[in-house]
């Protein structure tokens, strides 16, 4: 064949990694919508895939996108791992590159100009409070 | 007795058929992210409810993927080939106007779908004859106000070619 196929139809998947127990290959399941021919809705239709990790970095539970392998590199294995797009526990948001947890951000959004080692004493002392003698009634 | 659920009209192939969204060749993968409450991803919400069947049913072949709270504001993301990516922020826009800004960047443009159209048209020509799998009628004979079928119909006397031999060498004498 002059020119070189993929060996899948699906070049590009994302799915989310269901498994990592193997090594340097983790498994992952992609839902697709599929049409629902008498209720015409559309469902989530599942299908695992295997993918090559090299360096083994999934874990379970990893939202993962999937490149297809110009050769199949063993009988399951289809496609190789092109990049974690939301790793588990550690979701970062795409506009500000903060990381995040649900709806709620983990770091500050502004750089506060403020330091936040000094204690509590030692904001004191900066502000330079001394207890002046009371003022003489005239 | 009505169609069952909230908003059943989204469930006719009618309304999936006016799904005006169709992709380029290069858009595999589109992932909706949003949040189930909030006003900021209302749009987003109703874009999931009442576009996404639309546009999938247009684009059998993308992957469409959904995520609920896993991020404060709500975005779409496209995975094109070769590993090119778009982001297009979506907190407080309107569905409507979600649809028009994904069809103005990533969508085929109306001039395009029409001459796709026109294109499948015209290999559909009803001027052209042959197996009823892909044309519209076999023979001439089917049409009506043509000659019909000798197998089905007798030929008058004077179009048999056998008449016409005779006639004819009868006039060679």
């Amino acid at each position: 064949m002059p020119t070189r196929q993929a060996s899948v139809h699906a070049k590009w998947i994302i799915g989310q990694v269901i498994g990592a127990k193997m090594k340097k290959t983790a498994k992952v399941r992609v839902t697709r919508l599929v049409l629902d021919p008498y209720l015409l809705k559309y469902y989530n239709k599942r299908k695992t895939y295997f993918a090559h990790d090299p360096l083994e970095q999934c874990t379970v539970g990893d939202v993962v996108l999937l490149k297809a392998l110009p050769e199949k590199r063993s009988k399951h294995v289809n496609h190789e791992l092109a990049e974690i797009v939301y790793k588990v526990g550690q979701v970062v948001d795409p506009f500000t590159g903060k990381r995040v947890a649900g709806t709620q951000y983990l770091e500050p959004l502004t750089e506060s100009t403020e330091d936040t080692e000094v204690s509590l004493m030692g904001k004191l002392e900066r502000l330079n409070i001394t207890a002046s003698s009371p003022p003489t009634a005239s | 007795m009505p169609m069952k659920g909230r908003f059943p009209i989204r469930r006719t192939l009618e309304y999936l058929q006016k799904g005006e969204v169709v992709f380029k060749k290069s858009v595999k993968i589109m992932t909706v992210n949003y949040n189930t409450h909030g006003d900021l991803s209302e749009g987003a919400r109703k874009f999931v409810f009442f576009n996404i069947p639309q546009i999938q049913y247009k684009n059998p072949w993308i992957q469409i993927m959904m995520f609920k709270n896993m991020t404060p504001s709500p975005f779409l993301r496209f995975y094109l080939d070769e590993g090119e990516q778009v982001l297009v922020d979506v907190e407080g826009k309107d569905h409507k106007e979600i649809t028009n800004h994904v069809k103005m960047i990533l969508g085929k443009s109306d001039k395009v779908l029409e001459a796709e159209a026109l294109a499948k048209m015209e290999l559909s020509n009803p001027a052209n004859f042959g197996p009823k799998k892909y044309f519209l009628r076999e023979c001439i004979s089917e049409v009506e106000g043509q000659v019909p079928h000798p197998g089905f119909v007798p030929l008058p006397k004077e179009m048999t070619g056998k008449y016409r031999a005779k006639l004819a060498a009868a006039s060679d004498e």
